[in-house]
C-alpha cells in the first residue's frame, strides 16, 4: 500500500500544497489500491478514474501558478451514492433511480468542491439508506474489510468500507438510524453523526427527514474533524439548519486535560442487553481507561432506551413513506412499460424497482398514519420521542458525554441477521438530534475490530470530537493498521 | 315557500399575491411558458427541502387580521399526501392543527339586510401543477405535465355552514374579493384560477336542527357560477328529496355549459390523507412586533373608507358604494380628488363622471380602471375645467370621448379644437340679438306669458356658438332683452 494513503488529511493536503506530493499522484495511488482492494470489497457503486485525474492535474497546475490552498485541496474523498454532485449519476443503490442524473450540487459537494476534495467515486449503500449491512443495495453487496464474508454494515457500509481498506482516506455518509457510526464500529475506523441542524440536509436524498444527517468517516478523528469542518453551518436551503457560525472543528483537538474535566455517563440499560462476551469485555477496558485518564465514569438511568426500536421504527417508517412517495415513475426514474392507466402505472414503477425492504417500510409507515392508527401508532412514538429526549436531558445533568459500544454484536455473515437492539444506543442520538461518533476501540479474538460510542449534547460538537481524539490515543488501537486484502 | 331550508358552508382558495412561490424561489408570474418556473425544490428532486416564504405568511395573517381573525402564533405545517402527477411530492404541503388564522368573521348584505357569517379557519398551503389534457382543440392520448403552478402559495380559507342561499354565497365571495383585493394578498381572479371555491351544500326541513347530507360541489370559474352551482344542486336535492329518494354524501362537478353537477366520487371514495407534521419545517412562533406590524399596515378597508367617503365629501350611499366596490376605484377616486383645489366642491362631479362616463367606456372595453386611458389627473382637468366654467358639461362630454379615445389631456383637446366656453358678454349678446331676430314666434309666445318658450331661443344661441356659449349668461342676456 503506497505511502501517501496512510498520511492523515492535513498533512497529505500540506504537502501537496507545499508541492512534495502532487494531487495527481495521490489519486493515481487511490486508484492503484482500489484495483487491488475493490473486487474483493465492491465498496464503490462508481468510480470516477479519468474525471478526478482531471481535477488532480488541475489542482496541481492551480497550484503551481500560485493559487490559494483550499483545505482539502487535491485530496481524494470517496462519496455516498445518496448525495447529489451536479452532473453525475445518484442512485442512492435503487433501480429506481438507475439512470437518475444529479442536476445540482448538494450543499456539503458545494463545500467539498470549494475545498479543493477530489471526488473518486460513489459508495455503495442499503437502497434509499434503508438497512444495516449494505446488502439491501440493488447493485452489489460489499464486504468487511477485515472480513469479507462479513457485513461491512449500513447503510453507509460502501463508504466504511472504502476508508477502512485504505482505498480513500476519508467519506461521506449519511446517518438516519446509526448509518454512519454502525459500519463505522464495524469496519474500525470513526464514524461522526452531527447534531441535527449542524450539516445542511440540501441535496441528500431523504430517507427520514427529521433524523437524516450527512457525516463523515475517516482512519481518525482529526481527519474526521478537519472533514467536519469543512462540510458544516448554516444553510438557508434547509430549514432545519442551524445558523451557528464557523468552526474549525480540529482546534485544540489535541487537548490532553479534556477527560479529566469530564462525567462520562454509562447507561445502566446497557446491561439489559445481551452484548457480545468480547465487545463487552473491551467496553469495560475502555472504561477503566477513561477513569485512569481522570474522568468520572458514572451511571446514568435511560429507562426510555427500550422503547427506542419500537419508536425509530414508527416514525421513521413513517417519513419514508411520504418521502419515497416521490418516486412515482412520473418525472423522472423508472417508468414500467406495463401500466395500462395511472393507478397502475404508479404500482407498476414502484413494484418492479423499488426492492424488499423499502416496500416493507412503505407499507408499515403507510399504516402507521392511516387515520385508524396515526394516534395509537404515529402520534403515540412521538410521544415516547419526547419521553426519551427528557430522560437523555436529565442524563445530561449527571454527565457530559454518554459512553457505550458502538454495536453490541460483530457484524455477521451476509444473509445473517443482526438482532434489532444491536444499535440502539446510536439511534437513541438521531431519536433525540445529538451528536454521536464511534472510535475504534480494539480488535478482538478474531482480528475484526470492534468500537465504542460517545454522544454529547446538541451542539457539544466540538467538544465530542476533542473526547474521542483523548480516548483514541489512549484506545491502544493501532489507526495505521489496514485489513490484508 | 320551501319547506327546506338551504344550508351552505364555503372553502375558498386564493393564490397568494408573493414574487416567489411559498416553499422555492421561482417566480409567481402567470402564463409563463410550461414548466419554466420550476426548480429542484418545486419539481421534487432527490435531496430538495422546501423553504418558507416569508411573505406569504405575511398575507395570510394579513388577510386573518382584516377579517377579525384571532392568529395562531405558533406555525406548524402537515403533510398532506395523496399521489397524483400534478403533486410532485405526492403530498401537499399544508397545515393543519393549528392554522395560521381562527375564527374570523364577514359581514354580507343581501336585500340590504346584513348578516354575520363565521369563517372557521385560514390555512397556507401550496398550489398543485397542471395536467394538460389537450393541445387547442385537439385531444392528446398522453397528459402533459406543466409545474409553473406547483408550490405557489395559496391561502384556504374554510366559512361556517352558516350561508342560507345562493345570493349569499354570491355576496359573501364578493365581500370576500374586494376586501382580499383591497389587501392585495391575493389577485382573486377566479378566471386565471387565482380564486377558486369549493362548496358544501345540504337541505334540511325547516325547524331541523341537525344537517342534512353534505353534498361537495367543486369546479366553478366565476362566482355568479358559485351561485348558479348552489342554486341547481339546491333543486336537484329537493327534487330527490320530495319523490322520496335518499341524498347520498359525494363530491360533484359543476358542469357550467349544462348547468349542472354531476357526481365525480361518493363517501367511499373518500382518501385517507394520512397527514402528518411536515419534519422538514420546524414549528416556530410568529414573534408579536411581526402581527402588529401588519395590524399597523392594514389598509383602510371598504366599509370604513365608504363611511368616509360620505362623510367626508358628501357623496350618497349609492355613489360611495360604488366608488368603495374595490381598491382600484377608489384609489382612482381619490386620487383625482388629491390633484383639484376645490375638492368639496368636486367630489360630486368627480364621482359622477367615475361611476357613469368612464365606468361605461371601461365596461365597454372590458378593462379596469387601473389601465384606464384617461388618467386620474387628467379627469381632474376635465373637471377642474368645468367648475371654472371653461367648458360646458355638455362640451365636457365631447372632450372626455376624445381623452378616452386618444389619452390626451382635456386641456390641449379644448385648445386644438377651440372648444372653450365663451362667457364674454358682448360676444353672447351679439348671438343673443341674431337668435332673437331669427325667433318672432318663440319671442311673440314668450311675451305673451309662456315662459318656456325662451328654451328654443336658448337652443338657437347655443347652435350658433357650436356649444360653447356659457348657457347661465346666454339665459340671464335673454331673459334682460326678452322682458326689456
Amino acid at each position: 500500500m503506497n505511502e501517501i494513503l496512510k498520511m492523515k488529511v492535513k498533512e497529505l493536503k500540506t504537502k501537496i500544497c507545499s508541492d512534495e506530493i502532487k494531487s495527481e499522484d495521490a489519486v493515481k495511488a487511490c486508484f492503484e489500491h482500489i484495483r487491488k482492494a475493490e473486487p474483493k470489497v465492491k465498496a464503490f457503486l462508481k468510480l470516477n478514474e479519468d474525471h478526478s485525474l482531471k481535477q488532480a492535474e488541475e489542482v496541481d497546475n492551480k497550484l503551481k501558478s500560485g493559487a490559494k490552498c483550499g483545505l482539502l485541496e487535491g485530496v481524494p474523498i470517496g462519496i455516498k451514492d445518496n448525495i447529489m454532485v451536479k452532473g453525475e449519476s445518484m442512485t442512492s443503490a435503487s433501480k429506481y433511480l438507475e439512470n437518475y442524473v444529479s442536476p445540482y450540487d448538494a450543499t456539503v459537494i458545494e463545500k467539498l468542491k470549494d475545498a479543493g476534495a477530489i471526488f473518486v467515486g460513489r459508495t455503495n449503500m442499503d437502497e434509499f439508506a434503508m438497512g444495516g449491512s449494505t446488502e439491501t443495495s440493488a447493485y452489489q453487496k460489499t464486504a468487511n474489510p477485515w472480513d469479507i464474508e462479513r457485513i461491512p454494515g449500513g447503510s453507509s457500509g460502501g463508504s466504511a468500507a472504502a476508508v477502512a481498506s485504505g482505498m480513500v482516506p476519508f467519506a461521506l455518509g449519511s446517518d438516519t438510524g446509526g448509518s454512519i457510526r454502525q459500519p463505522a464500529g464495524f469496519c474500525g475506523i470513526v464514524g461522526y453523526k452531527p447534531s441535527y441542524g449542524l450539516i445542511s440536509r440540501y441535496g441528500a436524498c431523504a430517507l427520514a427527514s427529521s433524523f437524516d444527517q450527512i457525516g463523515t468517516f475517516a482512519k481518525d478523528v482529526t481527519d474526521a474533524a478537519l472533514l467536519t469542518s469543512v462540510i458544516a453551518g448554516k444553510d438557508y436551503r434547509d430549514p432545519v439548519c442551524e445558523p451557528n457560525e464557523w468552526i474549525d472543528y480540529t482546534n485544540d483537538i489535541d487537548n490532553p486535560d479534556i477527560l479529566k474535566t469530564l462525567k462520562i455517563g454509562v447507561p445502566k440499560q446497557l446491561f439489559d442487553y445481551k452484548i457480545d462476551s468480547e465487545i463487552a469485555k473491551y467496553f469495560n477496558d475502555a472504561v477503566n481507561k477513561i477513569k485512569l485518564e481522570g474522568a468520572e465514569v458514572v451511571e446514568i438511568d435511560v429507562p426510555a432506551y427500550k422503547y427506542v426500536p419500537a419508536l425509530y421504527k414508527v416514525i421513521m417508517c413513517a417519513e419514508v413513506s411520504a418521502n419515497i412517495a416521490t418516486f412515482d415513475g412520473i418525472r423522472y426514474g423508472y417508468r414500467s412499460p406495463n401500466g395500462i392507466n395511472l393507478n397502475d402505472e404508479y404500482a407498476k414503477s414502484r413494484a418492479e424497482s423499488l426492492g424488499y425492504e423499502v416496500k416493507k417500510r412503505i407499507l408499515f409507515g403507510t399504516y402507521v398514519l392511516g387515520a385508524k392508527n396515526y394516534h395509537r401508532c404515529y402520534h403515540q412514538a412521538q410521544k415516547v420521542r419526547t419521553l426519551l429526549i427528557n430522560q437523555i436531558i436529565d442524563a445530561y445533568k449527571k454527565c457530559d458525554f454518554i459512553f457505550s459500544p458502538a454495536t453490541l454484536q460483530m457484524p455477521v455473515k451476509f444473509g445473517e441477521i443482526l438482532p434489532e437492539e444491536c444499535d440502539i444506543f446510536l439511534i437513541a442520538a438521531n431519536l433525540a438530534g445529538l451528536p454521536g461518533i464511534t472510535v475504534p476501540c480494539s480488535f478482538t479474538s478474531t482480528g475484526m475490530p470492534m468500537g465504542v460510542h460517545f454522544m454529547g449534547a446538541r451542539f457539544s460538537d466540538a467538544k465530542l470530537f476533542k473526547v474521542a481524539r483523548s480516548f483514541e490515543k489512549i484506545s491502544g488501537f493501532d489507526t495505521s493498521k489496514y485489513p490484508v486484502l | 315557500m320551501s319547506k327546506y331550508e338551504t344550508v351552505v358552508g364555503l372553502e375558498v382558495h386564493m393564490q397568494i399575491n408573493t414574487k416567489s412561490k411559498v416553499f422555492c424561489e421561482c417566480s409567481t408570474q402567470f402564463g409563463a411558458e410550461p414548466n419554466a418556473n420550476t426548480c429542484v425544490v418545486c419539481t421534487s428532486q432527490p435531496g430538495a427541502i422546501p423553504i418558507l416564504n416569508k411573505k406569504a405568511v405575511e398575507a395570510i395573517v394579513k388577510t386573518g387580521l382584516a377579517l377579525g381573525f384571532t392568529i395562531n402564533k405558533q406555525c406548524t405545517f402537515a403533510r398532506k399526501q395523496y399521489f397524483y402527477p400534478d403533486v410532485p411530492k405526492n403530498y401537499q404541503i399544508t397545515q393543519s392543527e393549528p392554522p395560521l388564522c381562527s375564527k374570523g368573521k364577514l359581514t354580507i348584505n343581501v336585500d340590504g339586510k346584513e348578516k354575520l357569517i363565521n369563517i372557521t379557519r385560514i390555512h397556507l398551503e401550496e398550489d398543485a401543477g397542471k395536467l394538460v389534457h389537450e393541445i387547442g382543440s385537439r385531444k392528446l392520448d398522453y397528459s402533459l405535465l406543466d409545474l409553473n403552478r406547483a408550490s405557489v402559495g395559496l391561502m384556504e380559507l374554510v366559512t361556517e355552514p352558516e350561508l342560507s342561499s345562493p345570493q349569499e354565497a354570491l355576496s359573501f365571495l364578493t365581500e370576500l374579493k374586494n376586501i382580499v383585493e383591497y389587501l392585495c394578498t391575493s389577485e382573486c381572479n377566479m378566471e386565471e384560477g387565482k380564486m377558486r371555491c369549493d362548496v358544501n351544500v345540504s337541505i334540511r326541513p325547516v325547524g331541523q336542527k341537525g344537517l342534512g347530507t353534505r353534498v361537495e360541489i367543486k369546479n366553478m370559474n366565476s362566482i355568479s357560477g358559485v351561485r348558479d352551482a348552489i342554486a341547481y344542486e339546491v333543486e336537484r336535492q329537493t327534487e330527490v328529496l320530495e319523490s322520496g329518494g335518499k341524498l347520498i354524501q359525494e363530491t360533484r362537478l359543476w358542469e357550467a355549459e349544462e348547468g349542472i353537477t354531476k357526481s365525480m366520487r361518493t363517501k367511499e371514495g373518500a382518501l385517507d390523507y394520512r397527514y402528518f407534521p411536515e419534519p422538514d419545517l420546524v414549528p416556530f412562533d410568529l414573534p408579536d412586533s411581526f402581527i402588529e406590524d401588519l395590524r399597523k399596515q392594514l389598509p383602510e378597508l371598504p366599509k370604513v373608507k365608504k363611511k368616509r367617503f360620505i362623510n367626508d365629501y358628501g357623496l350618497s350611499e349609492y355613489d360611495a358604494d360604488y366608488l368603495t366596490s374595490t381598491r382600484m376605484i377608489a384609489d382612482y377616486y381619490e386620487e383625482t380628488l388629491e390633484a383639484l383645489q376645490d375638492k368639496k366642491a368636486a367630489a360630486k362631479p368627480v364621482a359622477n363622471w367615475i361611476s357613469t362616463e368612464l365606468n361605461a367606456k371601461l365596461n365597454a372595453s372590458k378593462i379596469d380602471i387601473s389601465e384606464s386611458p384617461v388618467s386620474s389627473k387628467n379627469l381632474a382637468k376635465l373637471v377642474s375645467l368645468i367648475l371654472s366654467g371653461a367648458i360646458s358639461g355638455k362640451i365636457a362630454k365631447t372632450v372626455f370621448e376624445e381623452m378616452y379615445e386618444k389619452s390626451l389631456d382635456p386641456e390641449t383637446i379644448v385648445k386644438e379644437k377651440g372648444l372653450a366656453q365663451i362667457s364674454d358678454e358682448s360676444a353672447i349678446m351679439k348671438i343673443c340679438d341674431e337668435a332673437i331676430a331669427e325667433s318672432p314666434k318663440a319671442v311673440a309666445e314668450f311675451k305673451a306669458g309662456k315662459e318656456r318658450a325662451i328654451g328654443a331661443i336658448v337652443g338657437l344661441v347655443m347652435k350658433k356658438s357650436k356649444g360653447q356659449a356659457n348657457p347661465q349668461i346666454v339665459n340671464k342676456i335673454l331673459l334682460e332683452k326678452l322682458k326689456a
